[in-house]
């Protein structure tokens, strides 16, 4: 797709993230466009999980900005902060649904947090997410009552209760079997293209990543940086570095 | 979400001249502005109960799920009472979202499950407690005869662990039970001296404060703040590693949980209960010098007094309440750390059990104890 002039949604700008003063990633810089999947891969341990949680906030990044939807989310305090978070929608990998509330709770506690609408409309807007992930039936058990891909779907129902028009999800494939993860793929696709949201995924999925992903950007902790950015299914046939083509071809390095 | 502060009215109702309904929106709806708008919209259908209801979506500036929501209920509403519905220049955007939330393969939730009567409540209750009891008889039969292998062969008890233990339920306590054996004393001494000056039986006072401490407060204090520190630990401790499948993944390498985990803090427990005992009884008397010695009282006088009143009997009597009350608390600890269930709230609950299961049980042990040295003379 024609990228070229169109404001990114986020901009990731000169970022540097780690622990204490050892840096994990260094001086990133990235943007990612409206209404795109766009997935961040790379090995075990090279920081993609840490990066997503800079980029929804949760921790402060050792030097430069990200900004999502034109705000810096790494300077932000107090309403322009709860102006950022209420515009981007965040699945955790285990989905992380509050274990005491129902699934329709669930959904419903973003709306009851942020908006002034009568109890029958939080019902109904949260019961038609739950309905668009495929949960309708569902919307009165608790977490513990339904399976792990049913989690998933249920925390992106969540993510979706305010209509942020960025969802950051941590890999979703995660511990769900081919055929539930096919599925997941699917709706993550169905949801991108029908209400243009914009995907940020973490994940180390392959057939995930070429299912889903529009553009991609890939981690590597030797150099501590992106050693590769741009369309999957180029990168696996044409890329010269030979990490990102051992990783698309899933190949093992062995050391002695 | 653009306009989320602005409470602007972007819904408006009016009646035409076939007495149908005719919404006009002027504006976004999304989750800033449909909370005002649902309410102004439900209100006048109420109000005017139409055969028609037309929306006009000229001026709709922005529509997200929040806006598809109610433009979706309004038509759910007349469709129930068989009234028309139209919405008129609907944008193809507002179009295509209303199209995929509206599909009519949508399914509804099932019923929640009702809850209990209080019949089922009450025979729930009592199932519950009559497993607990039989699990705790297993756990007891389970724990001698751990503990009864342990003795057998000392060789495969974890002593590593027991050590560990030991520091952080026994030495790391002290200061703790110092504090609070020190205040009981104090306090006790201080309350007890001044009715008992008004019959000129102050020096008595150090014989109560040796008695009650070295016999039943010293242990007693320990084995609450045992269970409060230790007890509370290993439940949780347990508790998340069974949350966590540790305990499944040892007994499939075939080892048992109760020899592997249970017996190292119980062997623990057993040995500090019984010396933190002896050191919270010690502060306490401590805590009395210190208020005979200000109510005019020589220091040798108290030690001569207390000399006189406690025996090597007290002293054993207490002794081996606080070594009952440590296997207690700390198997309790234990099991309701075994016996915690999958969830979040899980490990929080078996704590809470544990803790207050801990309490009980010293509870009935002591006064178990009371009847046993009271026919035994001690």
């Amino acid at each position: 797709m024609g990228l070229s002039g169109r404001r990114p949604i986020i901009r990731v700008s000169h970022l540097t993230v780690g622990y204490g003063d050892v840096a994990l990633l260094d001086d990133l810089t990235f943007d990612v466009y409206p209404g795109e999947v766009f997935v961040i891969l790379g090995g075990s341990g090279c920081g993609k999980s840490t990066l997503l949680k800079h980029m929804i906030g949760l921790y402060r990044p050792m030097h430069g900005s990200i900004f999502i939807q034109g705000r810096d989310i790494a300077v932000a305090e107090g309403p322009a902060r709860i102006k950022i978070l209420t515009g981007i929608g965040v699945m955790y990998q285990q989905g992380a649904l509050f274990g005491s509330m129902t699934l329709l709770e669930n959904v419903r506690l973003p709306l009851e947090e942020y908006t002034d609408m009568p109890d029958e409309a939080m019902d109904r807007i949260a019961l038609m997410k739950l309905q668009l992930v495929g949960l309708g039936p569902a919307a009165n058990k608790l977490p513990d009552e339904i399976s792990g891909g049913m989690r998933k779907r249920a925390a992106i129902a969540r993510a979706m209760a305010l209509d942020p028009p960025i969802l950051f999800l941590d890999e979703p494939s995660a511990g769900l079997d081919p055929i539930t993860s096919a599925e997941l793929d699917q709706m993550i696709i169905d949801l991108a293209r029908a209400l243009r949201i914009t995907f940020v995924v973490v994940t180390h999925e392959l057939a995930s990543i070429e299912t889903i992903a529009d553009r991609v950007i890939m981690l590597d902790k030797r150099t501590r940086g992106i050693i590769a950015e741009g369309d999957p299914r180029e990168l696996r046939d044409h890329s010269d570095n030979p990490w990102v083509r051992q990783f698309f071809n899933r190949e093992a390095t062995v050391q002695g | 979400m653009a306009s989320a502060e602005t409470a602007q009215v972007v819904l408006q109702a009016n009646s035409d001249a076939d007495g149908g309904l005719i919404f006009s929106i002027n504006g976004p709806l999304d989750a800033g502005t449909t909370g005002q708008a649902w309410r102004a919209a439900l209100q006048a259908l109420r109000q005017s109960n139409p055969k028609r209801v037309i929306v006009d979506a000229a001026r709709l500036t922005y529509c997200d799920g929040a806006g598809a929501a109610l433009l979706l209920e309004l038509q759910r509403r007349q469709q129930a009472r068989r009234g028309s519905y139209e919405i008129r220049s609907l944008n193809a955007a507002a179009q295509s979202l209303l199209d995929l939330y509206g599909r009519s393969d949508r399914l509804d939730p099932e019923p929640a499950s009702l809850g209990w009567s209080s019949v089922e409540q009450i025979g729930h209750a009592t199932v519950t407690l009559w497993h607990d009891v039989v699990a705790l008889i297993a756990f007891v039969g389970e724990l001698c005869a751990a503990l009864g292998r342990a003795a057998r062969r000392p060789s495969l008890v974890r002593w590593k662990d027991v050590f560990l233990t030991a520091e952080l339920a026994g030495v790391n306590a002290l200061p703790i039970v110092a504090l609070l054996g020190f205040l009981l004393g104090l306090i006790m001494a201080f309350q007890s001296a001044i009715p008992m000056r008004e019959f000129g039986a102050d020096i008595y006072v150090a014989n109560l404060i040796g008695l009650s401490m070295l016999r039943e407060l010293g242990p007693l204090l320990t084995a609450i703040i045992l269970a409060g520190r230790s007890g509370s630990a290993f439940a949780a401790e347990l508790g998340t590693m069974k949350v966590s499948e540790e305990l499944d993944a040892l007994v499939t390498m075939g080892l048992e949980p109760v020899d592997f985990l249970v017996v190292p803090r119980v062997i623990a427990a057993v040995a500090m209960t019984p010396l933190l005992a002896i050191w919270a009884g010690f502060l306490g008397l401590i805590g009395g010098a210190v208020v005979m010695r200000s109510l005019g009282f020589p220091f040798v006088t108290y030690v001569i007094q207390v000399e006189s009143a406690v025996t090597v009997s007290d002293m054993i009597g207490g002794l081996s309440k606080a070594f009952v009350f440590g296997i207690v608390v700390a198997a309790i600890g234990c099991l309701r750390g075994l016996q915690t269930r999958s969830g979040a709230s899980a490990v929080g609950e078996s704590t809470t059990r544990a803790v207050v299961s801990g309490l009980v049980l010293i509870t009935i042990v002591d006064g178990v104890f009371a009847v046993v040295f009271y026919y035994l003379g001690i």
